[in-house]
């Protein structure tokens, strides 16, 4: 644990108010992910999982807590810059994949780097470098609803990857899709991530999913709370180029 | 249909108040617009059956003369000769209440002792009753109905300022008489009653009369006909009443028209609102369906919720219509008696007629409007509940058949339109397929642009814009919808725009020929062109003798009675012959043309030609002159923008041969050369002081003309801002439900990076892209339009012809009032988008 953890939950709360109900979700829960890692999330459906992932990404902030991603208090930023600090740093995979479905898969990759200001042909460029390595060259012109729910996902990490970001997030991304497919897109994700030393967290329900990972967490009653390595890790012993 | 289903549905209508409400503003506006017109429309035909029904009370007929009026011989014929009691002498004409908001009133000279079976209006009594000798207390006693004495806080002993013919003279208010039926009590609106004699002082009559009023059976009518002298004719009184209705109904006929056209664009709103609670709606429909609710019962589930959406709107656009009637009603009546008539109209009250015409035009919309998407709804099959594109794939496929559909609708209305001949009614109805079914050809258009603008926007802006376009191809059920009511609402800016520009210029092109004096001397008119005071006899002299006057014309206008029914005769100095411009048919030059008419042929204007049908050369018309009926060869046709129904020139030597009238309506005065014009004006103002002449430059009554004009065409601008505003309602409607319905795709969007600025430009884009597509669109439509309003719709209402001038500023104003209706219309869905949470968009499905 010799690195600056590159993600920093600091006692986050969050609560959900529905009419006169509140409804505490996290509670006063702490956490850090060190760059490099791949950590993986799991919990009984309806602990927050999601919730986390969000405050994570800023689509989300905490009632009280600080979350700190790459050193900057991402839930004192407003919303719009919020909107940028995510564009130049994070890449966010779905587990219903969201892709649009009037944009062709070449398209839905390289709006991401269009947004972030590259050209056209420049993003066209890396997305069609991405889709090859996601193995889906020449689909590049199909739409996304001609492709396979494990295609459809390869397009989505590819769109995720396509800025560059330092943190890749993922909820559930293979939730949606078959053990073997659901097992390919994981060994895409770690290839991915460990290869180009980005951090990844993955939300998961399976335990072979999450056996990849160098650490597990579990939210319970609010809490993130670290398990055992599957590996036997609990501490990081590879140091990623 | 089962009880749970029906609340199932009605309290769908609660739980999304912004589309319901869209749904019911979009009935309210419609039925708002057409009641508001059909008041007004009907307020002022009220107000012309109940002023001949105060003018003509019981009698059954009347005798009337030329312009000159009757000798008082004529009755003393009738009575003794004739052996006929039931007949009353009657002197007619009008004055303007200085006081009284200058409103024109009817002056009628009764008198007492005759007037018994004649006018219901005196509270059933007679003249001669009790009370009624106040009549005679002074020179100046009026009496005048209760609603204008308490309007006004009349009182009895009260002065009233009225400018008659070129004076101003003051009356007293000596009774006021007082109805208990209300419809009676309306008919003595605007009236003032006289002694006959008085009148005859006041409106310098000498001992002439206007008219006599009988009441006679047929047999006794055919006896005292042939008593009558020369010049001198029996009418009947129903006959009477009906010419002065139907000159205004081309006018009312094109107001109603326009409402209706609202109305129309109102049904592309509540067609847009089902439309898309169907689209939203598709996985409940879908789980119903599942749970063994059938397609019909889906149908009628909709089309209840919409007609329930509907009554609300009707409830509401009666309400609205009532208070925009009101106003309706003053720009109509001030029209009508601009142009055509002394009308007195107060206020319009809600008619069961107009509120049934509401009722059933709203409800009729709404649930016309919402078969199609009711039809959508009925076809959702138990599985389509969880694929959410279908419905749209299926809106593409059937865009080319509706467009198809539509061009055979818009051929359609051009053939009816060619077959109408003279039917306004019918000209209008093809008018209505044709812009209709152009409206139904947007849909494809959209998608055929959208193809074209995909790739351009691609390589402008990138992703972007190529997802831009395909947004508003995907959701073309609702775009295209969109596009077509803006679409429409902008051609018609741009058509009826057009077609007031074309004829604002040509009566301006029209004045200068017409108008040829330096300045024009005449009495304040009390209604519009119909009655024109007389120039007291000593005028010209004064008016001559002021340094500067070089020339002076005198003109008459007066109205005399001929087969074709009264006629409207402008009577000219001979000595200046007209310019070739003034001619619309003529044969020769205009100088030879001339000559025929100081020889005693006639010229009509183009309306009178229309109306009487009568061909370009060779024609003839019969006028009652004091000589008898004559008949006149007709020398040529000339423009004439100044009556619709039609005016006949002659020339004074003539008029002197065949009428024994001598007043002068008005004067025209030419300027020496080398004297100012203002310094002349001055002048004769000087020398006319103590008169209630007018002394106008030409510069000055054309401009007047020209307000009369664009007052004239108030109702018709106003009627078009509506049409707008209802269109952007619906573009507003339809962005609102393309950000609902893309709401997790938005949100992914901002996940990928999406800033609040691209937001806004990819936003901006759709409903610019969209704007666009509606501008584009209404620009050939708009001209279409104005064509067919110039030369078709114009023609059959009017007989008039005009230019169509192509203002190329009108065609920018359209397409930039189509793309900023379309960007503003996206402001509040942007605003509401920023409010919702992200995390809460993404989860949405
Ligand atoms: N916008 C919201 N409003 C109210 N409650 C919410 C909202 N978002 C989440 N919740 C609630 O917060 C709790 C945690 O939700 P979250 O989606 O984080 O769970 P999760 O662990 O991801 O579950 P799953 O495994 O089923 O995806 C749930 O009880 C959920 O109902
Ligand atoms: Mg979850």
């Amino acid at each position: 644990m010799s690195r600056n953890p590159i993600i920093r939950l600091d006692r986050v709360s969050k609560d959900y108010t529905e009419g006169a109900e509140t409804r505490r979700v996290l509670h006063e829960a702490s956490a850090s992910f060190a760059e490099g890692e791949v950590v993986a999330i799991q919990g009984r459906s309806g602990s927050g999982k999601s919730t986390l992932l969000n405050l994570v990404a800023g689509i989300d902030s905490p009632t009280t807590g600080e979350v700190w991603v790459a050193g900057t208090c991402i839930n004192r930023l407003s919303p719009a810059d919020r909107t940028l600090f995510r564009r130049d740093h994070l890449g966010f995979v779905f587990q219903f994949f969201n892709l649009i479905p009037t944009l062709r898969v070449l398209e839905n990759v390289q709006l991401p780097a269009e947004l972030r200001g590259r050209s056209p042909g420049e993003a066209a460029e890396r997305a069609r470098t991405l889709l090859g390595e996601v193995g889906l060259a020449g689909r590049e012109s199909s739409f996304p609803d001609r492709l396979s729910g494990g295609e459809q996902q390869r397009v989505a990490i590819a769109r995720a990857l396509v800025q560059d970001p330092r943190i890749l997030l993922a909820d559930e991304p293979t939730g949606n899709l078959d053990d073997i497919t659901g097992e390919g897109v994981m060994d895409l994700l770690e290839r991915l991530t460990r290869g180009a030393g980005r951090t990844l967290v993955l939300v998961t329900h399976s335990l072979q999913v999450a056996s990849r990972a160098d650490r597990v967490h579990t939210i319970e009653d609010g809490r993130v709370v670290p398990l055992p390595g599957p590996r036997g890790r609990t501490e990081l012993t590879q140091v990623p180029p | 249909m089962t009880r749970s289903l029906l609340l199932t549905g009605l309290r769908d209508l609660v739980r999304r108040p912004l589309h319901s409400g869209l749904m019911v503003l979009g009935v309210a506006l419609g039925v708002a617009v057409v009641v508001a017109i059909d008041l007004a429309n009907t307020s002022a035909l009220r107000g012309f059956a109940r002023s001949t029904e105060a003018i003509t009370g019981r009698a059954t007929h009347q005798v009337v003369g030329g312009p000159s009026g009757l000798a008082q011989d004529v009755l003393r014929r009738i009575r003794i000769e004739g052996g006929l009691r039931a007949s009353a002498p009657v002197v007619e004409g009008y004055v303007t209440a200085l006081d009284l908001d200058r409103q024109p009133l009817r002056v009628l000279g009764l008198d007492v002792l005759s007037e018994g079976p004649f006018r219901a209006h005196l509270g059933g009594r007679s003249l001669a009753d009790p009370g009624f000798e106040r009549l005679f207390v002074d020179e100046a006693a009026v009496f005048v109905g209760a609603a204008l004495a308490d309007r006004y806080g009349l009182s009895l002993g009260r002065p009233l300022r009225v400018r008659v013919q070129d004076r101003v003279e003051t009356l007293t208010v000596r009774g006021i008489i007082r109805s208990a039926d209300a419809r009676e009590a309306a008919s003595l609106d605007g009236l003032l009653f006289m002694d006959v004699g008085r009148a005859q002082r006041l409106l310098k009559m000498g001992d002439r009369i206007t008219r006599v009023d009988l009441v006679a059976s047929d047999d006794e009518a055919e006896r005292i006909a042939a008593l009558l002298p020369a010049g001198v004719r029996l009418v009947s009184a129903r006959e009477q009443a009906e010419t002065v209705a139907q000159l205004t109904e081309a006018f009312q006929l094109n107001l109603t028209a326009l409402s209706l056209l609202a109305l129309v664009v109102g049904m592309f709103l509540i067609y847009n609102t089902v439309m898309f609670s169907v689209v939203q709606r598709r996985a409940v429909l879908g789980t119903l369906r599942l749970l063994g609710v059938t397609g019909e019962q889906v149908f009628a589930l909709v089309l209840l919720e919409t007609a329930t959406a509907s009554a609300l709107g009707v409830l509401l656009g009666v309400g609205l219509g009532w208070v925009l009637g009101q106003e309706a009603v003053r720009l109509v009546t001030r029209t009508i008696n601009d142009l055509y008539y002394v009308l007195s109209v107060t206020g319009a009250p809600l008619t069961a007629a107009s509120v049934g015409k509401g009722v059933a035009l709203g409800l009729g919309a709404g649930v016309l409007a919402a078969v199609a998407p009711a039809l959508e709804a009925a076809r959702v099959e138990p599985v389509e509940a969880l694929r959410p594109s279908r419905l749209e794939s299926r809106a593409r496929r059937v865009v080319p058949g509706v467009a198809l559909g539509g061009a055979l609708l818009a051929v359609a209305g051009g053939i009816l339109m060619m077959l109408a001949g003279r039917s306004l009614a019918l000209s209008f109805a093809g008018l209505f397929a044709i812009v209709l079914g152009l409206a139904l050809v947007a849909p494809l258009a959209t998608v055929a642009s959208m193809a074209v603008a995909g790739p351009i926007g691609g390589r402008l802006v990138g992703t972007l814009g190529r997802l831009a376009a395909r947004t508003v191809t995907r959701s073309v059920s609702r775009t295209g919808v969109a596009i077509a009511a803006l679409a429409v609402a902008v051609s018609v800016t741009i058509g009826v725009g057009l077609m007031i520009e074309s004829f604002r210029s040509t009566v301006e092109n029209w004045l200068d020929l017409s108008l040829r004096a330096d300045v024009f001397i005449s009495a304040p008119s009390p209604g519009g062109t119909r009655r024109t005071p007389v120039v007291s006899p000593d005028i010209p002299q004064r008016v001559v003798a002021v340094p500067g006057v070089e020339d002076v014309e005198t003109f008459r206008r007066v109205r005399v009675a001929s087969p074709l029914g009264e006629v409207q005769l402008a009577v000219a100095d001979p000595r200046r012959p007209r310019s070739a411009a003034f001619y619309r048919f003529a044969e020769g030059e205009p100088d030879e043309v001339w000559e025929r008419v100081r020889a005693g042929a006639v010229l009509v204007s183009e309306p009178f030609a229309f109306r009487h049908r009568l061909p370009e050369a060779g024609g003839t018309v019969q006028l009652q002159t004091d000589r008898g009926l004559r008949s006149f060869p007709v020398a040529g046709v000339f423009y004439d923008y100044a009556t619709e129904s039609g005016l006949v020139l002659l020339s004074s030597n003539v008029y002197e041969r065949f009428w024994d009238d001598r007043a002068i309506s008005s004067l025209g005065v030419y300027v020496a050369p080398g004297h100012a014009i203002e310094e002349v004006v001055a002048d004769l103002r000087a020398a006319l002081a103590g008169t209630a002449l007018q002394v106008t430059p030409n510069r000055a009554l054309r401009a007047g003309a020209l307000e009369v004009f664009d007052r004239t065409f108030a109702v018709t601008q106003a009627l078009r801002l509506l049409a707008v505003i209802v269109a952007f309602i619906g573009v507003w409607s339809a962005l609102m439900a393309l950000q609902v319905e893309r709401t997790r795709e938005l949100a992914t969007l901002e996940v990928l990076g999406l800033g609040p600025r691209q937001m806004w430009g990819l936003t901006l884009l759709e409903t610019g892209l969209m704007g666009t597509v509606a501008g584009l669109l209404a620009l050939p439509l708009g001209w279409l339009l104005a064509v067919i309003l110039v030369t078709v719709i114009n023609v059959r209402s009017f007989g008039w012809t005009m230019r169509l001038e192509a203002d190329p500023w009108l065609f920018v104003q359209a397409l930039a009032v189509s793309v900023v209706a379309a960007a503003l219309a996206s402001v509040y869905p942007l605003i509401r988008l920023r409010r919702r949470s992200l995390a809460a968009a993404l989860r949405s499905e």
